[in-house]
Parts: C-alpha cells; sequence; structure tokens
C-alpha cells in the first residue's frame, strides 16, 4: 500500500504522472508538466490548509512546502511572460527526456513573437524546468486537478487528447486566416492599420482565463505567503484565503472551454481583430483608466490581473 | 575484532525482540529514538508517549558462550510530560526526539534526552543495599515513641533488591522558540549543544539558567526563511567544532573559536545538483535528516531522503562516497509528497568503533578505529547495511516472521520495475507506514538495534 489515506484515484493519477515512460507522445508531455505542476501545486497547497494540527506544525515541512509553491508561481510568472507554443502532432516525435528539451530550440525562432502567457504550455529557460519529461511522458493521464473540489468522488478522465487535436486544428485554421507575425507591434499596426478601432496589444494584454484566476491565487500568495512563521496559526499562514479561493481559483478551464471568439487564449495574436475588439468593449466598464479610441491601448500587465480578478469574481 | 570487510562479512541474527505483538500500534508506544551508551552495556528508546526505556546486556555467562548476553529491561521512566503553550494555544508535545547517554565517570548513569523544547540530564543509579536499625523509626517507616528508645545503635546497610532509579537533576528549559532536533555532548563532557530549527544553544552540563546562542539563522524578516537546521553534532575530538546540516543539504562546520556567534561557517559542504535527476522534488530529497562524525573525526556521514553520503572533511565540493538507500522511490515521490512520506526523517549509524588490533610477534599494534560499514533504514521494515570497503550492500528485514534466534537473516531485494523474480517484493507492495527510522550500533561489538514503529529488534552476528 502506497501510504495513508487510500485516496485510490489519486494513487492511479501519480501512478499515471509517475509511471513509466512508454512512448513518446507530442502533445501530452508538456501539458502533463504542467499538470503535474499544477498538481503538486494544489497538493501543497492542501497541506497549508488542511493540517490543523493541536501541536505546532513542523518548521522544516512549512517551509519546504512553501518553497514549493515559490518556485511553481516562479515558473508560472516566467511563463506569464513568453510566446505559448502549442506541440501540433506535426511535431517531431522525440523519445523521453530530450522531448522537453528538444523542442527548446525548435521553438527558439519564436522568441521574438508575441509573447502570450499561458500555464498550458512553458516555453521557459531550460534551467528552470524542473521535472525532466521522462516523468511526465504519459499519455494515458487521466485526472485533472481541476476536479478535486468535488470532493472525493473520481473525476471523469477528461478528453486530453482529442480537445488537444480539436484546439491544435482549430488553431491551424485561424493560423491560415492570419500572416505569421513577427512582433507584437507588426501584429498591433496591421490590426490597428487595418480597422480603425482601437484594440489592446494583445501580447501584453490578454491571458487565458484559467490563468488569472491561479494568478489571483498566487498573487496573494506572492504577498503573504511565508507570513506566520512566528505565530502558528491552525490555518498555516495564508489566513486571507479560504480553501474554495484556492481550489476554484486553480481551475484552468480554457483546454475545455475552447471557443476560437471569445476565449482569451494564446491563439489571441492571431485572432481576427474583431474579437479583440469585442475584448476591449468587455474590458472597458472594468478599466479604471479611459480608453480614448485613437490612442493604441497598451494595458499594464497587473492591471490587466486586477481586471481578470473582477471578470472571474463576477 | 570487527571485520575490516573483505573476507570478513558480518551475518546477522536475530536476538531479541521488545515492545507489543499487536498490530494496533498506540501512539504513545511509537519508538522515536534508540541509543547505546559508550559502553554498550545499555541501551536506551525514547518513544512518543514521552518515556526513556532503557535495557541493560547480562554479563556473558560463560554456558551460553555461543550468544552475547541479552538486553533486558533495566530501567523505565516518564522523562517528559506533555506541555500547553498558552501563547500559541499548541500543545507541546512530550515525544523524545532525542537521547544522549554522557560518558560515565562514577558509579551512577547519566543521559541527556529532549523533547521539543525542554531538554533534561537524568541520572539513573542503582540501589541495592539499604539501611536498616534506625533508633526512630521502625522499619516500615512508622516513628517511634521516643520515650520508648532505651538503647542506641548504629543503622547498618543491608542488601536489598536491585531498584534503579531515575532523577532528573538538571532541567534545561525555555531556551528554544523551535523543535529542538539534535543534542549533542561535546568531548570536553563538560558542554553540549541543542539545535532547533533555527538556532543552536550551547550549555553547560551544570548550569540550567542561561545558554549561549551560537548559530542563529533566523532571518529578520521571517517572509525570507527559506532554510533550517536539520541537525547539528560536535566534532568526535575537537571540543570547538561542529557541524549542522541543512533542509537544502548543506552541511556547514564551525569553529566556536572564530566568534562568539558561528554565523559564519568554516566550511560549506555541498553537492551540485544532478542536472539529470532534477525535479519538483529536488528540494525536499536532498534536505539532510541526520548528520554523524565518523569516530575518527575525519568523516562524517549525512542522510537524505534517498541516500546516504560520506562526506571527507577536507573536501567540501563532493560527498567521498554516497549509497543509494532505495532509489527506486525515486519514480514516486509524488505519491510520497501526498502521503507525506517524503518528510520522513530517517537516522543513519556508523559501525562500532572499536580499534584494530594486530597481534605480531611480540608487538600489539593499536590502529585507528575503522568506521567500515554505514547502517539506515528504510520502508516496509528493511534496513541496509553498506561496505565501504567491498562496497557490498545488504537489505534486511526486521520482523518478528524472522525470530529464529542464531538463524542468518536472509536478505531482501526490491524489485523496481520489470520482472519480478521469485522472492522479490515490487515497489507497489511495500509498506510505507513500516518505517525504520532508528538504528544504532554497538559501540564494541557486533550487536544492532533497529526499531520499527513501536517494536525494537535487536540483532547479532553469527558467533562461530
Amino acid at each position: 500500500m502506497l501510504g495513508k489515506g487510500g485516496k485510490r484515484k489519486f494513487d492511479e493519477h501519480e501512478d499515471g504522472l509517475e509511471g513509466k515512460v512508454v512512448s513518446p507522445t507530442d502533445g501530452p508531455s508538456k501539458v502533463s508538466y504542467t499538470l503535474q505542476r499544477q498538481t503538486i501545486f494544489n497538493i501543497s497547497l492542501m497541506k497549508l490548509y488542511n493540517h490543523r494540527p493541536l501541536t505546532e506544525p513542523s518548521l522544516q515541512k512549512t517551509v519546504l512546502i512553501n518553497n514549493m509553491l515559490r518556485r511553481i508561481q516562479e515558473e508560472l510568472k516566467q511563463e506569464g511572460s513568453l510566446r505559448p507554443v502549442f506541440v501540433t502532432a506535426s511535431q517531431p516525435a522525440d523519445p523521453l527526456s530530450d522531448n522537453f528539451r528538444e523542442a527548446q530550440p525548435a521553438f527558439s525562432h519564436l522568441a521574438s513573437q508575441p509573447l502570450l502567457p499561458t500555464d498550458l504550455v512553458s516555453t521557459t529557460p531550460l534551467e528552470s524546468c524542473l521535472t525532466p519529461a521522462s516523468l511526465l511522458e504519459d499519455d494515458t493521464f487521466c485526472t485533472s486537478p481541476t476536479v478535486q473540489h468535488d470532493g472525493p468522488t473520481k473525476p471523469p478522465p477528461p478528453a486530453l487528447q482529442p480537445v488537444k487535436d480539436s484546439f491544435s486544428s482549430a488553431l491551424d485554421e485561424i493560423e491560415e486566416l492570419c500572416p505569421a507575425p513577427t512582433s507584437a507591434e507588426a501584429v498591433a499596426a496591421e490590426t490597428a492599420a487595418d480597422d480603425s478601432k482601437d484594440h489592446p496589444s494583445e501580447s501584453n494584454g490578454q491571458k487565458p482565463e484559467g490563468l488569472p484566476e491561479s494568478r489571483t491565487a498566487e498573487s496573494k500568495l506572492m504577498d503573504s505567503l511565508p507570513g506566520n512563521f512566528e505565530i502558528t496559526t491552525s490555518t498555516g499562514f495564508l489566513t486571507d484565503l479560504t480553501l474554495d479561493d484556492i481550489l476554484f481559483a486553480d481551475i484552468d478551464t480554457s483546454m475545455y472551454d475552447f471557443d476560437p471568439c471569445t476565449s482569451a487564449t494564446g491563439a489571441a495574436s492571431k485572432m481576427a481583430p474583431v474579437s479583440a475588439d469585442e475584448l476591449l468593449k468587455t474590458l472597458a466598464p472594468y478599466s479604471s483608466q479611459p480608453v480614448t479610441p485613437n490612442q493604441p491601448f497598451k494595458m499594464d500587465l497587473t492591471e490587466l490581473d486586477h481586471i481578470m480578478e473582477v471578470l472571474v469574481g463576477s | 575484532f570487527l571485520g575490516a570487510g573483505g573476507g570478513n562479512d558480518i551475518q546477522w541474527c536475530f536476538s531479541q525482540v521488545k515492545g507489543a505483538v499487536d498490530d494496533d500500534v498506540a501512539e504513545a508506544d511509537i519508538i522515536s529514538t534508540v541509543e547505546f551508551n559508550h559502553s554498550g552495556e545499555l541501551l536506551a528508546t525514547g518513544d512518543k508517549g514521552g518515556r526513556v526505556v532503557i535495557f541493560q546486556q547480562e554479563q556473558e555467562n560463560k554456558t551460553q558462550s555461543h550468544s552475547r548476553g541479552e538486553y533486558n529491561v533495566y530501567s523505565t521512566f516518564q522523562s517528559h510530560e506533555p506541555e500547553f503553550d498558552y501563547l500559541k494555544s499548541l500543545e507541546i508535545e512530550e515525544k523524545i526526539n532525542k537521547i544522549r547517554w554522557l560518558p560515565q565517570k562514577n558509579a551512577a548513569q547519566f543521559l541527556l534526552s529532549t523533547n521539543d523544547k525542554t531538554i533534561k540530564l537524568w541520572k539513573i543509579s542503582e540501589r541495592d543495599k539499604r539501611p536498616e536499625g534506625y533508633n526512630l523509626k521502625e522499619e516500615d517507616g512508622r516513628y517511634r515513641d521516643p520515650t520508648t528508645v532505651t538503647t542506641l545503635r548504629v543503622p547498618v546497610f543491608r542488601p536489598m533488591d536491585l531498584m534503579v532509579e531515575a532523577s532528573p537533576r538538571r532541567i534545561f528549559a525555555n531556551a528554544h522558540t523551535y523543535h529542538i532536533n539534535s543534542i549533542s555532548i561535546n568531548s570536553d563532557y563538560e558542554t553540549y549543544l541543542s539545535a532547533d530549527d533555527l538556532r543552536i544553544n550551547l550549555w553547560h552540563l551544570e548550569i540550567t539558567d542561561r545558554s549561549f546562542n551560537i548559530v542563529d539563522i533566523k532571518p529578520a524578516n521571517m517572509e525570507e526563511l527559506t532554510e533550517v537546521i536539520t541537525a547539528a553534532e560536535f566534532h568526535p575530538n575537537s571540543c570547538n567544532t561542529f557541524v549542522y546540516s541543512s533542509s537544502k543539504g548543506t552541511i556547514r562546520l564551525c569553529d566556536m573559536r572564530a566568534s562568539a556567534l558561528c554565523d559564519r561557517h568554516s566550511k560549506l559542504f555541498e553537492e551540485p545538483e544532478d542536472p539529470s535527476n532534477r525535479s519538483f522534488f529536488s528540494e525536499i530529497i536532498s534536505s539532510i535528516s541526520d548528520v554523524k562524525f565518523s569516530h575518527s573525526g575525519r568523516y562524517m556521514m549525512t542522510r537524505d531522503y534517498l541516500s546516504v553520503k560520506i562526506w571527507d572533511l577536507n573536501m567540501e565540493n563532493r560527498p567521498v562516497e554516497t549509497y543509494q538507500v532505495h532509489e527506486y522511490l525515486r519514480s514516486k515521490l509524488c505519491s510520497l509528497y501526498e502521503n507525506d512520506c517524503i518528510f520522513d526523517k530517517f537516522e543513519c549509524c556508523w559501525n562500532g568503533s572499536d580499534r584494530q588490533v594486530i597481534f605480531h610477534r611480540t608487538v600489539t599494534f593499536f590502529l585507528p578505529p575503522l568506521c567500515s560499514i554505514v547502517m539506515t533504514g528504510s520502508y516496509n521494515n528493511f534496513f541496509r547495511m553498506f561496505d565501504r570497503n567491498t562496497k557490498r550492500d545488504i537489505t534486511l528485514e526486521a520482523s518478528r516472521e524472522n525470530n529464529k534466534p542464531r538463524t542468518v537473516l536472509k536478505p531482501r531485494k526490491v524489485c523496481a520495475s520489470g520482472k519480478r523474480k521469485k522472492d522479490e517484493i515490487s515497489v507497489d507492495s511495500l509498506d510505507f507506514n513500516k518505517k525504520i527510522l532508528h538504528t544504532a550500533w554497538h559501540p564494541k561489538e557486533n550487536i544492532i538495534a533497529v526499531a520499527t514503529t513501536n517494536n525494537l529488534y535487536i540483532f547479532q552476528d553469527k558467533m562461530n
């Protein structure tokens, strides 16, 4: 028996994460990495929150869990400034542990592309890659951490592969519609030239729905993380967040709610200007800055955070 | 004499097991520390209920020359009681974290035992005589009517049944804000250190109302805390030198002569991370759970989650030897993180330090003590030994099914992957609730004490 608590679904899930690498995959390795990271993030938070000891919790354990959370946050933060690259079926099927690393040079030419944050795919520098893909290679990865809040019910295996494929193919379609830009400004310039209406520079502005939610939790975490080492309360140190906030905040539903027209995904930079414009209109009422029609509109990342927070909260 | 490896591999046999038989483990009976005294005659255990149980080895019986003396209960006492911290509204556990023996100076034995907050010096003394013939008291203790006393006599000592008494002689309290993880007696036998998560204090054994803080890694802003102290030990020969390990896998050697507050280490031992093994859990598994100097003081051994490392004090940038305890767990780290097993603190120990004695004609050579075997625990009630000379290792199991005295223990093998051979056990069948965290090696003989959750096993080598 592997450990106490016997949450069988989790064991299966873990076995999936950590199972032997069977065959090289193209899509799921990066997804697995992100999902595993998400899982570990959730586990870490649960540990800090659910522990209601009668005695003082171990400082060593608390510090180690805290460091884990911080590391994941740092990674997500870094990813927040990088362009997402979706691994499509056309990617070379590189085996095993080299998959993730070899993917780096393949995407390096896109480094100058508009950088859009997503927590689906990471092109973070090699040094910050914490888990060799050999541990994460798994195309049978079944459970999603996002359904954990439902309690100890076995989550239905999300159809990752099919969604991916449809997503990728939809992305491909969109790519065909727009010429490949070389910079964020080019995109903005093109779309600005094409359309007299203003819209934000998507590269800075748009993010997938899921990310801001997790960022909400994480930005709060960044503020209050190490908090109460001295005064130990039974709720750990994140006393301003409730359990629901954490669990719900981590849900990234962008994979499941794909809608090319309205979801703010990484494909945003290549979306038709009209959708970006629509987005701007939705955002405008929440913006604290007046939006003047003829000025190129650049939104601050943190400001967008705030806006997304409000959107998510409503 | 202890084997120096080579053809002298030790064959371990079951000797004794102490503790309750039933599977239902009472929380208070969980063994939390095991320690032989300097002669090996006494073996102390501490448990989660705050009790200390001391076993004494029988003197060797001529008729039983095929085995070394058995260990029987010598003394049991309640060392620490649960307390309540009113300021934080939290309980202070009575669990005994560490026991360290003082070398024997007179008839009595002394040991230090500590829980999370308080260290106590206990005196264990024998009483086998009692005075009889008082003038004012009857034998049963009742006072005599003084008017009935007509003669005087001198009381005399008469033999009585052996009684072993434990009394607390010093209580070293209120010096630790965080949880004490180590105590270590200095080679001067006058001072000792106690280490908690963030600080190390130096005490004099005679003085309880003050201690000197010699290491403080608490950051000014607790939000910046990323590293804690996990273990500390004095050098066995050099009374100004000690080491402490951290949760980031580093060991710092400090010299108390350098400054009053040893915040700056003299040496920093750290192995660079192996990039091919990097994972989310790299930091956690690098956290050192135990550090032990070799008897000569030339080497030290550290235990992290998956391995045992031997360090040469003269080489800081990497260990001289690394032994994998249960590498098959590397692919299970996420599960072990989820069920908290990844935070288990395994200890490690060296084999006994009897000097090598070589007789050559009329000359006797006394060679330095040899630390050639290291022992540490694992899961499923397995424990491991590594022979530094032969590079061989063995996995043994502490279980009541093996309790046939003088029958050599059968080596165990864990099958990491692939086809499981007969007699091998697969990783997924391991019982992670059966962990051996505490082991001890007799200082002079090949006798080992291995603690499972609530039982203490004693193994001896097969004497011919």
